[in-house]
């Protein structure tokens, strides 16, 4: 019900037509590069998928983190902006729910984001390399990786969203973030957990012990993140 | 009014408003990697760069790539929202100011906090320079003559990509859409630098600008140069058209 | 029967005390008019009801159930309109109540019924934002009414209404008790207003509660401690100027 809800609330901000136009710009990403020069990619060894990724995947991921850092600013920004957070917490729901809420539809975008994306790769392969057997489950492993990737990412903007009545605040700490995660090295594992960074990360079908590692440290990272979501409005009510 | 004190007005209107913190916070994320991994300055032989310069380097294009611009969109949104949050603005406008000078007086903040932003990697700068300096026993330090032309370099190649941030957050009512359109417009500047046509995308300018150089550092290193002629002129032309729409825009979506 | 209690409940800041050991007895079925000049109490009380601020002593209870254990049963009985209105500007009126109803999970017709109580059916469609401020204080109004709660908590309803509106709304608050079988709890700091309201009437002022019981009793009290009784407006200005001059003479 709540997510429902939160479609609802999204109404003329410009939250849903944000995330196409966001997909849209990442998606051109890998099929204007490959228009301007494919001859840099097409001798590559390994399957399409992975020389694309590797090409264009750095500037996608920007793109889809910046725009769920954004998107998760405004949907807290509409709850602050009229003070319509009072009437919230005065009716009988809990704030975790409505915060679920929103974690469910920025979710949901990004899965959208990605599918435009994947479909972009997708194009790529079919125009300029060929598609082979097994090429869309090979795609659906890709970018079901880096959808679970992302889950965390989402989870914290919400949160830091969520604590920050400014949108500005919210927005100031979430750019740090993204900034933090570009200037992190991908290749170290402990340092690529950071939330915002792994996103960055590429799906590597020669190294599935390590992609599991990753899969596995999101995973956690979502518990953590959501406990930490519990224990702070639990703690804002005490403060307040 | 003189412009000058309401410039001072503005500045008020941010108080307590912690910008400098997270500016600050920036400024000290970005160089942290480059003073653990300083002994990597010392493996630019390919590039022909001295060690100290590529430390000093690195950084600034670290800076100018996506902190920078991106802070000053958080600072676009901050001066917007500052105006909008409780109709600030319409008491503002039902003073006698005339709303050109209002924007102006806006702008110039924005300006400021860009200057302010610089002159803290200036000085992080200088901190990390005199930390690396003490871990590898090499002197990174390096004159404050050249630092400093560098950061004035880039602050004023950022004045047409500030004047077109400011427009867009003017512009645009719905806050997603200038924040959404100015952090995507950052992040293809590092494809932009690499063609003909730089100099029509403003927020391509000081990256550009700090890339090239590098580029006069490192001897064995060819980036593009910066080109004065069709820059200035496009550069200045899209700066006045950038304020001059922005001053008419200012405050018409409150008068309506 | 009390449906709302409270045991010196109290609320402090950093620098000052809000509300400082009140108990309150607000009976069932009956408008309650909770008066005081502007920063004596009232809504930081009101707030502490809804659970928006933590009490820093004391407790209250409402309909038996006790915060913060019982949060959720007690804001399920409760509508509220606490100062400015609460809404999302980028929705229209009827959508931002649709919001509520389905959180409360009410019936459909709600909504409709909601608005046409308070005189707003012909703005549903427009954009919150766009209200003017009447508007506004009737939307959230609407807001509390909706699904006709036991108990309803409107700090300053009338505020921004035009003399017409503040008739309207006086005399809707008046009947709630009759038509929803339901509890009032209203602020406000003009005495003439709540006269019009109340059966039962609390004053604050600093923080205390100088007085509660009926207009009659007010009247009974006022006249032995010799303050002018024909105007219940000078009652209460003598009343909130004798405790002044008091707490002047304590500092």
């Amino acid at each position: 019900m709540s997510v429902s809800l939160e479609c609802k609330k999204v109404k003329r901000t410009g939250f849903l037509p944000a995330f196409l136009g966001g997909g849209i710009l990442a998606a051109a990403v890998p099929v204007i590069n490959m228009a301007v020069r494919s001859e840099m990619y097409l001798d590559l060894p390994g399957n399409s998928i992975q020389i694309l990724l590797d090409a264009n995947w750095q500037m996608m991921t920007m793109l889809n983190v910046l725009l769920v850092v954004a998107g998760a600013c405004l949907l807290y920004h509409t709850e602050y902006a009229d003070n319509a957070m009072q009437k919230m917490k005065s009716l009988p729901i809990r704030e975790s729910s409505i915060f679920l809420g929103k974690a469910v539809l920025t979710i949901c975008m990004s899965l959208f984001v990605l599918a435009i994306e994947a479909g972009a790769v997708a194009f790529c392969t079919y125009h300029w390399f060929e598609i082979g057997n097994g090429f869309f489950s090979e795609l659906c492993k890709y970018f079901g990786f880096s959808f679970l990737l992302m889950l965390p990412c989402v989870i914290l903007s919400l949160l830091i969203s969520e604590a920050c009545k400014n949108m500005w605040v919210s927005l100031g700490i979430g750019v740090v973030c993204v900034f933090t995660a570009t200037m992190l090295p991908t290749t170290n594992f402990a340092l690529s957990l950071f939330p915002f960074a792994m996103p960055f990360q590429v799906f590597a079908s020669t190294d599935v012990t390590q992609s599991m590692h990753y899969i596995d440290s999101a995973i956690a990272e979502l518990a953590v993140l959501c406990l930490a979501q519990l224990a702070f409005v639990k703690a804002r009510r005490l403060l307040e | 009014m003189s412009f000058l004190s309401l410039v001072g007005v503005e500045f008020k209107k941010i108080k307590r408003s912690k910008i400098l913190l997270i500016l600050l916070v920036a400024t000290v994320i970005l160089w942290i990697p480059s003073i653990l991994n300083v002994h990597m300055n010392f493996d630019m032989q390919a590039e022909g760069i001295s060690p100290e310069n590529n430390f000093f380097i690195q950084g600034f294009m670290g800076m100018s790539w996506f902190m920078f611009p991106a802070s000053m969109v958080v600072g676009t949104v901050l001066l917007s929202q500052t105006e909008r949050a409780n109709k600030g603005i319409l008491k503002m406008l039902s003073l006698p100011i005339s709303t050109a000078k209002l924007c102006m007086a806006k702008f110039v903040v924005l300006l400021a906090l860009a200057a302010l932003q610089i002159g803290m990697a200036v000085g992080m700068y200088y901190v990390g320079a005199a930390i690396a300096s003490s871990t590898q026993n090499y002197n990174f330090i390096l004159q404050p003559l050249f630092v400093f032309k560098e950061a004035g370099l880039i602050f004023g190649a950022a004045i047409p990509m500030l004047a077109f941030f400011w427009l867009l957050s003017v512009c645009i009512q719905t806050p997603i859409f200038s924040i959404g359109i100015g952090l995507a417009s950052i992040v293809p500047s590092v494809l932009m630098i690499n063609t003909k046509a730089w100099f029509a995308y403003p927020m391509s300018y000081p990256f550009f600008v700090i890339t090239a150089e590098y580029g006069k550092l490192a001897t064995n290193l060819d980036t593009a140069q910066v080109e004065l002629i069709p820059w200035i002129p496009v550069a200045i032309g899209i700066t006045i058209l950038a304020l001059s729409i922005s001053c008419l825009r200012f405050g018409q979506a409150e008068r309506r | 029967m009390n449906i709302i209690e409270t045991r010196d409940l109290t609320k402090s800041y950093a620098d000052f005390t809000a509300v400082s050991g009140i108990n309150l007895h607000i009976p069932k079925g009956a408008v309650y008019g909770f008066l005081g000049p502007n920063g004596a109490g009232k809504s930081t009380t009101m707030k502490m009801f809804l659970g928006l601020t933590k009490p820093t002593s004391g407790s209250f209870t409402i309909d038996g159930k006790k915060y913060p254990d019982n949060r959720v049963q007690i804001l399920k009985e409760i509508g509220s309109f606490i100062e400015a209105p609460a809404f999302y500007g980028n929705l229209s009126g009827e959508e931002n109540l649709e919001i509520i109803r389905k959180i409360l999970g009410l019936p459909k017709s709600s909504v409709a019924e909601a608005l046409e109580i308070v005189g707003l059916t012909q703005y549903k469609k427009r954009l919150a934002k766009k209200y003017s401020l009447g508007m506004k204080q009737r939307l959230g109004l609407a807001s509390a009414l909706i699904g006709k709660p036991p108990i309803l908590i409107l700090d300053e309803p009338t505020n921004g209404l035009d003399p017409v509106g503040i008739h309207e709304i006086r005399t809707l608050i008046r009947s709630l008790p009759e038509k929803f079988d339901c509890t009032v709890l209203v602020s406000s700091h003009l005495l003439s207003e709540i006269e019009r309201m109340a059966d039962t009437i609390g004053i604050l002022n600093h923080g205390h509660l100088l007085f509660e019981g009926t207009l009659d009793q007010l009247k009974l009290s006022a006249a032995s401690q010799g303050y002018p009784t024909d105007n219940l407006e000078d009652t209460f200005l003598a009343l909130i100027d004798a405790d002044n001059g008091q707490r002047g003479a304590v500092r």
